[in-house]
């Protein structure tokens, strides 16, 4: 099947049901997004599908509808993502595990509502877990991108 | 076919056990917008987790989208706590179908008023629930999910029943 990632065509020859998450780390060797739960309770593998965000570790392979975008592809050295300078300035990560999901889905989240409350930020970033407890940080990041885009 | 008030007060109590099941009101919360997680394990009373808001879009769109979690798939839902899916995009009813804690009357009230069920007639009530992905995944949710009593077929004709007997509520 073929699959558009970051940009870049690819053609893959895997199973149906296999889940987004195996194809781009063993497949495509894309190894942002990470294994967390498999059954979307944590957002460690988070991507975003035609911009939004989707927790690859439970979506089909066959069932992708739409160009994939991963940590890798969301912004480049030479010009970060506002979240990623936000995230880079509050020094948000911690051992850095989930953080890639993270920033997937505050991006996703900041594209749908660029101008979030407070009570927003908390709910748009509650499916994404962090077990070293960097939401303080998480959330001061959010708000800092927020007030750039 | 004449119906009796008594065939239809039966068809409701039978409508009524099917629509207060969890499986039904977890989704049909009003305008608070907060799913629930009752029928599971998680106990009466359980919000959904990860602070869910469905808002006024009905689809989370102003903090995360439902579509994160709830894929748009025929793909069985078979394992335990992950999110159910549907061939459907997910979402939460319109929030003047909220039925959350509604006893029987107030209920049987507001489903056969089409100024409070959303704009349906029985005969509009009967086909969403023939034709709605929502109504058949709720008979058959898979992963070890409760479900109500009957089936899809069962709750329509039950509908059509109670409708020919003048949507009798007590």
């Amino acid at each position: 099947m073929k699959l558009i990632v970051n940009g870049k065509t690819h053609e893959v020859d895997v199973e149906d049901d296999m889940p987004l998450l195996w194809v781009l780390r063993d497949e495509l060797g894309i190894t942002g997004p990470k294994y967390g739960c498999g059954i979307a309770q944590c957002g460690a593998c988070t991507v975003h599908v035609d911009g939004i965000s989707v927790r690859s570790c439970q979506l089909a392979a066959a069932d992708v509808d739409g160009e994939i975008t991963t940590i890798e592809g969301l912004g480049n050295p030479l010009a970060l993502h506002a979240v990623q300078e936000a995230w880079m300035e509050h020094q948000v990560a911690q051992c850095g595990y989930c953080q890639s999901g993270q920033i997937m889905q505050a991006a996703s989240f900041l594209a749908l509502n660029p101008a979030p409350t407070d009570d927003q930020i908390d709910a748009a970033m509650s499916g994404n877990l962090c077990r070293c407890g960097t939401y303080p940080r998480i959330r001061a990041a959010v708000k800092t991108a927020a007030s750039r885009l | 076919m004449s119906v009796t008030r008594e065939e239809g007060l039966a068809a409701w109590e039978r409508i009524y056990a099917v629509a207060s099941h969890p499986r039904c009101t977890n989704c049909h919360v009003g305008a608070s917008g907060v799913p629930m997680w009752e029928g599971l394990s998680y106990g009466p009373g359980a919000a959904h987790g990860m602070g869910i808001r469905a808002d006024a879009s009905r689809i989370g769109a102003q903090s995360i989208p439902c579509r994160t979690c709830h894929l748009t798939t025929d793909s069985p839902n078979s394992q335990p706590h992950a999110p159910p899916r549907i061939a459907q995009a997910w979402r939460l009813p319109p929030v003047e179908l909220d039925w959350l804690g509604k006893d029987s009357a107030a209920l049987c009230a507001q489903l056969r008023d089409p100024a409070t069920n959303d704009g349906n007639d029985i005969a509009g009530l009967v086909a969403h629930l023939q034709s709605s992905p929502f109504v058949a995944w709720g008979f058959a949710p898979g992963g070890g999910r409760s479900f109500p009593a009957g089936s899809v077929a069962e709750l329509a004709e039950d509908v059509a029943l109670w409708g020919r007997a003048g949507t009798p509520c007590e």
